[in-house]
C-alpha cells in the first residue's frame, strides 16, 4: 500500500463533516471492502481515512409503521439479512443482502457503502430501487434528501459532493400486501458480482416496480416497462411481454464478465421468472 | 464373429466404491491421516511465505505493461537514491538465462519485453513499502511493437517472438525447435499407414477443439527467499517449489556454477498442481540478494502477478481427422495439436512433446498420426498443470469419439469398447499392452454403471424435458495418462534407525498436499513390519541433506519413490537379519520379522529387538557389533527410450493409469447454467496406497476439472493485456460449485513394477472431466460443443444460436 | 505502429513522508490475550497478526477478500483480515487459528478436520476453520446449505471441499452431542 495516511476516527457527525469539508483526498471508511482494496492496489492516495463507524447518528436501524425503515451509513449488509423487518417487509432486499459477495465481506460491507461504491452491477440497489428509497446526505452544511434513483450518475459516480456523507438510505413502508423478490445470474454458484439481477416489487394494489442492474452505466429503475405493465394488466402473456420488451429499455454492454447479448438475455429471463414467482404464475 | 454384447458385460461387472473399500495389507492401503496434519489445522505449519530471517529484505517487480515492447532506456537513479532501498536491477544488469529444455528467456527482459506482465526491473529494499515506493519510481521508455497476437498469427511467421529461435540451446534430440518460425517444438508420432487407414474408412470427420489458457491458483503464490554469498558461488534458497533437485540443477546451470554450491530447502509448500516444479523466481532473486551484499531477499507474488507474471496451462487448438468403418471399427486418426505457448518455452514444450504419445486417447488406432507444435505467443507462457497436455488431448479425443459415435449411430459405450486398448493391442509409440498395463475396458464399465448407463436419450426425451425447463443429460469420457518424465527419472530414500528402534527416512520429493510423506511411512512401515508409529519421513526437503529425486511432478513419486522405499526397507531388513543372525547364530534366511523384532522362525522366543541393533549389537560385556541402521533405496525408470524424432515410436510410459468419469448433469436451458449432480469416476491405480488420499485426490481433482469445464479461462484484450488477473474475473470453483455426488471407484489390476502394484493417481482425476460434461451437454440439448468453457453464457449463446454445432 | 509510451506505474506516485507521528495506539484481545501496540494507520489486521504478533497461521493468499485465507473472527463474527485495518480492531476480540485448541488439546472442528482429511496443502485450512468455527458458534446445528454459504468465501484449490464439507457437519453433530452431555 503506498497511500500514508491518517486515521481519524470522530465520535460525533458534526466533526466529520467539518474534518471532511476542511481536508482533501479524505476518504470515508465504513465498512471498508471496496476501499482497503483500492488501497491495497494503490488505485486511490488517500492523505485522511475517515472512520464513521463510531458516530452514533449512522448506526440507526430503524422501522416505523406506516413510515418505513432507515438504515444507517454503519448497518452491516448482514445485518440487514438478519433483521426480521427486512426479511418480512423488504424480502428483494433481503435476498440481495444474502447473495452479496461473502458470509466474512458482509459482515463488514454496509449497504451505504454499496450505493456509493456505485458499481453498476452491485446487487443491493435493484432492491432498493423497486422501494423508492432515498438517500439522506449530510455536509457541514446541511441535509438534503435525494431519491436513489437520481443518486447513482455513472459507472462508480454518484451526485455526491467532496465534503458530503450518506447518514442513511430510507426505505417508505410498504404496508402489508406487499411481495417482491431478487433473482440474478452468476459465472459459478459461489461468489461472484451478478452478470445481471434483477429486482420486482409486486405491491398492493397489484402493480409491478422492477429494476435491474449490470445492463447501463448505473442501476436502473425501470418505470416506462412497468407502467406499460401495469397497464396491461399483470397476466401470463403480459409477463412474457414484459420479458421481451425490457431488452429495449436496457444499454448492456460486452465486457470481461458477460456479452451484451447474453445479458440482454437474461434479463428477460430474470425478469419473466420475478414475476412469475410473484404472481405465481406459470410462465 | 459377431459383437459381444458390450451392456450386459456392464451389468454383470462389480466393483467396489470407496466406502466399501478393503485392504488386504497391515499399512499399505489404510486411510490413515496425514502425518503432517495436526501442524496444519494448528496454524503451526511454516511455509515459505511464513518465514522470515534476520536482515532480510523485500523485493518487489515492475512489469511490462505491454504485450511486445522495445525496451529503449531505464532510469533506476531515483529509486536507487530512495532510503532503504539496497538494489535496483534489471536487463541491462545481467544476461543470465533461464531455461528449462531451451534456453530462450533472461531473468529480466532485455531489449524487449515479450509479454505484459514480464518482468522488467525488481528492487531490494528494507520493506516492502519501500520496495513498493521503489517500483513506482523507476523510469521506464518503451517503444511500442506489434505482438504475435496468436496461434494463426505465430504461424504465418511474420513476426518472430524470438527471431534467434534456429540457435537457441535445448535439449536436442527430446525438442526441435523450427528455426524462422514461432515453432518451439515440433514434434510427432507415427502409427501405421496414415493415408491407407483413410483409404479403409467409410466415414471420415474432421473437427476442431479448443480450449483457453487457464491458471493454477496454488492458494500459496509463488515465493522464495535467498540469500546468495558475493564473495563465494554459495546460494542457499528456501521456495514454495515442487522440485528442489531440479531447481538446484537449473540454477547451477543458469549461474555456471556448481550444484554442490546450492542449497534449496523446501518447507511446506501451499499447493503446486504444476506451476511450481521448474525455475521462476530465484535466479532473480538470487541477483538481488548478490547486488545487497549477500543479505537474504525474499520475493513474494501478489495474486495479480500470480495470474500474470507466473506461468499458465497453455491454450491449446486440436485439429482432428477420423476415419471410421459403418460397424464403428476405428481405421485412422490424424491429429494437429496447435499449444499457444505464450513467450517462453518453459514447460510448454515437454507438454507439446507429451501429447505425441499421450494425445491418442486410450484406443487401438491401426494407422495414426500426431503432430504437435509448441508455438510461441506474446501472451504470458506456459508451464506444466496437473496431467499437463492431457486434459486438453481428451478434450480433444473424447468429444471426436462422441461425435463420431452419434454420426454412426451407435452407442457411445458400445463404440469405445469397439476400439479401447486390451491386452495385445499397441498405442501409437509402439507399446505392447499388457495385463499389467492396466484396464481401461474395467473402468468405463465401472463408471457406466455407475451412472446408470442405459444409452443415449432420444429426441423424444429430450423434447419432452425441454419443456420444464431442465435437461438433464449423461455423459463419459475415458483417462489414459503415463507420467511424463525423462526416460532415466530416478528417485531415491535414505532410510535411518535410531536408537530406540523408530525409523527415520527422508526423500527427495515435495508432500505439497498430496500426503507422499504418510504414503512412504505406510510402505516402510509395512516393510519393515512395524507399528506405523515406528516411521517418519521427513517433511522439510533440503538437497544438502535428502537424496535426490528428479521432479516432484507427474504423478510419479508414489510409484518411483514407493518402489525406493520398499528397497531401502528390504535393505535395512536385510542388514538386521545379517546381524542378529551372529548373534543368534542362525543365519538370515532362517530368520523372521515382526513388530520391532527379528525371531527365529523355527524358534520364535529367540529373538532381537530392532532397537539392539539399531546402533550395533551390543554384547553383555560392552563390545559392539554392527553399526548404526542406514540403508537406501533407489529406483529408476523401467526400461524407458526416447522416442523417435521422425515416428514418436519408443518407450514413455512407467505407468499408464487408466479411467473414466462418467457424469448425471442437469442444463438450464434458460441460463445456460450446467449442474453437476453426479460424477462417478473409476481408475485402474494398481493398488490403493492410501484409501484417504486416493479419495481427496478424486475429489479435488474433479472439482478442479469442473473449473476447467464450466468456468475458468483467461481472456485478453485486442492489445494482449491480461483482462482478468484477479479473483473478481478469474473465479475457481467454491464449496457450492461442487457436485451432488462424487463416486470414486478403485480398481486394482496390479502392475508387475508398481509399488504392491500401484500406479500413480493425482492428475488422471481431473483430465477428462470437461469432455465428460461436453458429452453430456450433447446427450441434454443435443447440441455439440468445441470450445471451452462451457460457461452458461457459452451454452445458452449456443442454445439460442439454433445451431447443432457450436464451433 | 511504433510509438512512445511512459512507464504507467509511474503515474502512483505519494510523496508522503513516513512519519512516527501517525503512530496509532491499538489496543485488542486476541486468543484472550490482551494487546497493547503501537501502529502504523496503514496497517492491515492482516498483517499485525502475522508480522508484529508472529501470528502466522493466518494466511495471506489474494489480498482483495476473494480467497477467505485470512480468515479471523472479530466480535463473533468471520471477517477477511486483508481488508480490515488493524486500528480498525480497536477494543475487539479476535481469534485466530491459534486460539481453536484449548490447552494442549485440538477442538473437536481440527480433530475433524483431521479425521476425514479436510485438507491436502493445508494453507487454506486456517481460513476454513476460521468461517467453520464462526458458522458452529453461530448455527450449532446448520443445514447443508447453511454450510456451503458459510464456507464459500474460502477457496480451496486441492480437496474439492467435500471433505471440508462433510467434516463441518460431523463436527457439528458432536459439539451438539457434546453440548447435551455436559
Amino acid at each position: 500500500m503506498l497511500s500514508q495516511f491518517e486515521y481519524i476516527k470522530p465520535l460525533v457527525l458534526d466533526e466529520a463533516l467539518t474534518f471532511l469539508a476542511e481536508h482533501e483526498q479524505t476518504y470515508i471508511l465504513a465498512g471498508g471492502t471496496d476501499l482497503i482494496i483500492m488501497l491495497n492496489k494503490n488505485m486511490i492516495d488517500a492523505k485522511y481515512i475517515l472512520d464513521v463507524k463510531s458516530i452514533p447518528d449512522l448506526d440507526v436501524f430503524k422501522f416505523t409503521e406506516g413510515e418505513g425503515l432507515e438504515i444507517g451509513a454503519n448497518v452491516t449488509v448482514n445485518e440487514l439479512v438478519e433483521s426480521d423487518v427486512v426479511q418480512s417487509k423488504y424480502r428483494a432486499l433481503c435476498e440481495a443482502a444474502s447473495v452479496l459477495a461473502t458470509e466474512q465481506l458482509r459482515n463488514r460491507a454496509t449497504l451505504v457503502g454499496n450505493i456509493c461504491n456505485a458499481s453498476p452491477g452491485a446487487d443491493l440497489p435493484p432492491s432498493l430501487l423497486i422501494y423508492d428509497a432515498t438517500v439522506k446526505i449530510a455536509s457541514a452544511k446541511g441535509e438534503r434528501s435525494v431519491p436513489l434513483r437520481t443518486f447513482f450518475t455513472g459507472v462508480k459516480k454518484t451526485l455526491l459532493n467532496k465534503d458530503e456523507l450518506v447518514v442513511s438510505v430510507f426505505l417508505p413502508d410498504p404496508g402489508k400486501q406487499d411481495n417482491s423478490i431478487y433473482l440474478r445470474q452468476t459465472r459459478l454458484r459461489g461468489h461472484d458480482l451478478s452478470t445481471v439481477g434483477v429486482a420486482c416489487r409486486l405491491n398492493g394494489d397489484g402493480k409491478v416496480a422492477i429494476a435491474i442492474n449490470a445492463v447501463a452505466i448505473t442501476p436502473l429503475l425501470l418505470t416506462d416497462l412497468s407502467d406499460q405493465l401495469n397497464a396491461k394488466g399483470l397476466s401470463e402473456e403480459s409477463i412474457l411481454w414484459a420479458s421481451e420488451e425490457i431488452k429495449k429499455h436496457i444499454k448492456p454492454i460486452t465486457d470481461v464478465r458477460a456479452s451484451k447479448e447474453y445479458r440482454s438475455h437474461m434479463a428477460g429471463i430474470l425478469l419473466k421468472r420475478c414475476l412469475g414467482q410473484l404472481t405465481g404464475k406459470e410462465v | 464373429m459377431s459383437q459381444p454384447d458390450y451392456k450386459k458385460e456392464m451389468e454383470q461387472f462389480s466393483y467396489k466404491q470407496h466406502l466399501d473399500y478393503e485392504s488386504p495389507y497391515r499399512h499399505v492401503g489404510k486411510g490413515y491421516s496425514r502425518a503432517d496434519a495436526t501442524e496444519k489445522v494448528t496454524g503451526q505449519a511454516r511455509y515459505t511465505y511464513d518465514l522470515e530471517f534476520p536482515g532480510m529484505l523485500y523485493a518487489k517487480c515492475l512489469h511490462s505493461p505491454y504485450a511486445r515492447a522495445k525496451i529503449v532506456s531505464i532510469d533506476k537513479s531515483k529509486a536507487l537514491a530512495l532510503p532503504g532501498v539496497k538494489a535496483v536491477l534489471c536487463g541491462e544488469d545481467t544476461d543470465i538465462f533461464v531455461g528449462l529444455y531451451m534456453q530462450d528467456k533472461y531473468v529480466f527482459a532485455r531489449g524487449e519485453a515479450r509479454y505484459q506482465g514480464e518482468v522488467v526491473a525488481a528492487v531490494a529494499a528494507t520493506t516492502e513499502e519501500i520496495a513498493e515506493k521503489a517500483i513506482t519510481l523507476i523510469d521506464v521508455e518503451y517503444e511500442l511493437l506489434e505482438p504475435v497476437y496468436n496461434l494463426d498469427q505465430a504461424l504465418k511467421n511474420e513476426t518472430l517472438v524470438h527471431p534467434n529461435i534456429g540457435e537457441i540451446a535445448h535439449t536436442e534430440g527430446v525438442f526441435f525447435p523450427q528455426a524462422d518460425t514461432n515453432i518451439a517444438s515440433l514434434n510427432k508420432s507415427r502409427r501405421g499407414d496414415i493415408d491407407k487407414g483413410f483409404e479403409e474408412a467409410d466415414v471420415v470427420i474432421e473437427n476442431e477443439f479448443s480450449l483457453p489458457a487457464v491458471a493454477h491458483v496454488p492458494l500459496e503464490v509463488h515465493n522464495c527467499i535467498v540469500q546468495a554469498d558475493p564473495f563465494s558461488n554459495k546460494i542457499k534458497i528456501w521456495s514454495s517449489a515442487q522440485s528442489p533437485f531440479a531447481l538446484r540443477q537449473m540454477m547451477a546451470a543458469s549461474f555456471g556454477i556448481n550444484e554442490s554450491d546450492i542449497q534449496v530447502v523446501i518447507p511446506y509448500v501451499g499447493g503446486g498442481f504444476g506451476g511450481k516444479a521448474g525455475i521462476h523466481l530465484e535466479p532473480l532473486t538470487a541477483l538481488l540478494s548478490k547486488a545487497s551484499g549477500g543479505l537474504p531477499v525474499k520475493l513474494k507474488m501478489s495474486r495479480e502477478e500470480e495470474f500474470n507474471y507466473m506461468p499458465t496451462r497453455a491454450g491449446m487448438r486440436g485439429r482432428i481427422k477420423t476415419g471410421v468403418k459403418k460397424d464403428g471399427k476405428l481405421t485412422a486418426m490424424e491429429i494437429v495439436y496447435d499449444w499457444d505457448s505464450g513467450a517462453y518455452a518453459d514447460y510448454g514444450v515437454n507438454v507439446g512433446k507429451t501429447a505425441v504419445y499421450g494425445g491418442l486417447g486410450p484406443y487401438d488406432v491401426p494407422n495414426a498420426a500426431i503432430t504437435s507444435n509448441t508455438i510461441y505467443t506474446n501472451k504470458v507462457f506456459s508451464t506444466a498443470y496437473r496431467g499437463f497436455g492431457h486434459l486438453e488431448t481428451l478434450w480433444t479425443i473424447e468429444r471426436q469419439m462422441d461425435v463420431l459415435s452419434q454420426k454412426l449411430g451407435i452407442d457411445p459405450y458400445d463404440f469405445r469398447m469397439m476400439n479401447m486398448l486390451r491386452p495385445g493391442s499397441r498405442t501409437i509409440t509402439g507399446e505392447l499392452v499388457t495385463e499389467s498395463t492396466g484396464s481401461p475396458i474395467d473402468c468405463l464399465k465401472a463408471a457406466a454403471k455407475e451412472i446408470g448407463w442405459t444409452g443415449r436419450k432420444t429426441e423424444e426425451e429430450r423434447e419432452r424435458e425441454w419443456k420444464t425447463g431442465k435437461v438433464s443429460g449423461k455423459g463419459f469420457a475415458m483417462i489414459q495418462k503415463a507420467p511424463a518424465m525423462p526416460a532415466n527419472t530416478s528417485s531415491s530414500v535414505i532410510m535411518q534407525m535410531c536408537g530406540d528402534g523408530h525409523v527415520k527416512m527422508m526423500m527427495g520429493g515435495v508432500d505439497y498436499g498430496q500426503g507422499a510423506v504418510t504414503a512412504m511411512a505406510q510402505i516402510a512401515a509395512e516393510e519393515l513390519n512395524v507399528p506405523i508409529e515406528m516411521v517418519e519421513c521427513r517433511r522439510v526437503i533440503d538437497t544438502d541433506t535428502n537424496p535426490y529425486d528428479w521432479n516432484t511432478v507427474a504423478s510419479k513419486l508414489t510409484w518411483m519413490a514407493g518402489n525406493a522405499t520398499i528397497r531401502a526397507a528390504r535393505n535395512m531388513v536385510k542388514q538386521m537379519k545379517k546381524l542378529a543372525a551372529a548373534v543368534l547364530h542362525s543365519a538370515p534366511e532362517f530368520l523372521g520379522h515382526k513388530d520391532g523384532y527379528i525371531y527365529s522362525l523355527h524358534r520364535p522366543e529367540q529373538r532381537i529387538a530392532y532397537k539392539d541393533l539399531a546402533l550395533g549389537y551390543m554384547f553383555p560385556d560392552g563390545s559392539g557389533i554392527g553399526g548404526p541402521l542406514i540403508s537406501h533405496g533407489v529406483c529408476m525408470a523401467d526400461g524407458l527410450t526416447n522416442l523417435h524424432p521422425q515416428t514418436g515410436q519408443g518407450h514413455p510410459a512407467a505407468a499408464w493409469t487408466f479411467g473414466c468419469h462418467a457424469v448425471d448433469i442437469e442444463v438450464d436451458i434458460e441460463s445456460g447454467d450446467i449442474h453437476v449432480k453426479k460424477i462417478a469416476s473409476a481408475f485402474d491405480i494398481g493398488q490403493v496406497i492410501n484409501e484417504k488420499f486416493v479419495y481427496g485426490q478424486v475429489c479435488g481433482g474433479i472439482v478442479q476439472g469442473i473449473g476447467s469445464a464450466i468456468l475458468e479461462g483467461y481472456k485478453f484484450s485486442d492489445e494482449n493485456v491480461l483482462l482478468n488477473p484477479s479473483f473478481t474475473d478469474n473465479k475457481i470453483p467454491t464449496m457450492k460449485d461442487m457436485p451432488d455426488e462424487i463416486v470414486p471407484i478403485y480398481i486394482e489390476n496390479k502392475q508387475y513394477n508398481g509399488p504392491y502394484g500401484a500406479r500413480g493417481i493425482a492428475e488422471h482425476t481431473m483430465i477428462s472431466v470437461p469432455s465428460a460434461i461436453g458429452n453430456a451437454v450433447y446427450d441434454a440439448l443435443g447440441i455439440n460443443f468445441y470450445r471451452l468453457p462451457l460457461t452458461p453464457e457459452n451454452v445458452m449463446l449456443g442454445i439460442l444460436s439454433g445451431e447443432k454445432d457450436i464451433r | 505502429m511504433a510509438q512512445k509510451a511512459e512507464n504507467k506505474a509511474c503515474a502512483m506516485t505519494t510523496a508522503h513522508a513516513e512519519s512516527m507521528e501517525r503512530r496509532v495506539r491499538l489496543t485488542c484481545r486476541v486468543n484472550g490475550q490482551f494487546v497493547v501496540e503501537d501502529i502504523d494507520p496503514t496497517m492491515l489486521l492482516l498483517h499485525f497478526l502475522r508480522d508484529r504478533l508472529k501470528l502466522f497461521g493466518t494466511k495471506e493468499a489474494c489480498g482483495e477478500g476473494e480467497c477467505g485465507a485470512c480468515t479471523v473472527i472479530m466480535n463473533g463474527r468471520p471477517v477477511t483480515s486483508c481488508l480490515v485495518l488493524a486500528i480498525e480492531a480497536e477494543g475487539s476480540e479476535i481469534t485466530t487459528v491459534e486460539g481453536l485448541a484449548k490447552n494442549g488439546e485440538l477442538s473437536i472442528l481440527q480433530q475433524e478436520f483431521i479425521e476425514l482429511d479436510a485438507l491436502q496443502c493445508g494453507f487454506c485450512t486456517p481460513g476454513m476453520l476460521m468461517s467453520a468455527r464462526a458458522l458452529l458458534d453461530r448455527n450449532p446445528d446448520p443445514t447443508d446449505d447453511d454450510i456451503k454459504e458459510a464456507m464459500s468465501g474460502n477457496l480451496c484449490r486441492c480437496t474439492g471441499y467435500r471433505q471440508i464439507f462433510d467434516a463441518v457437519k460431523k463436527a457439528a453433530k458432536r459439539e451438539r452431542e457434546e453440548l447435551k452431555r455436559s
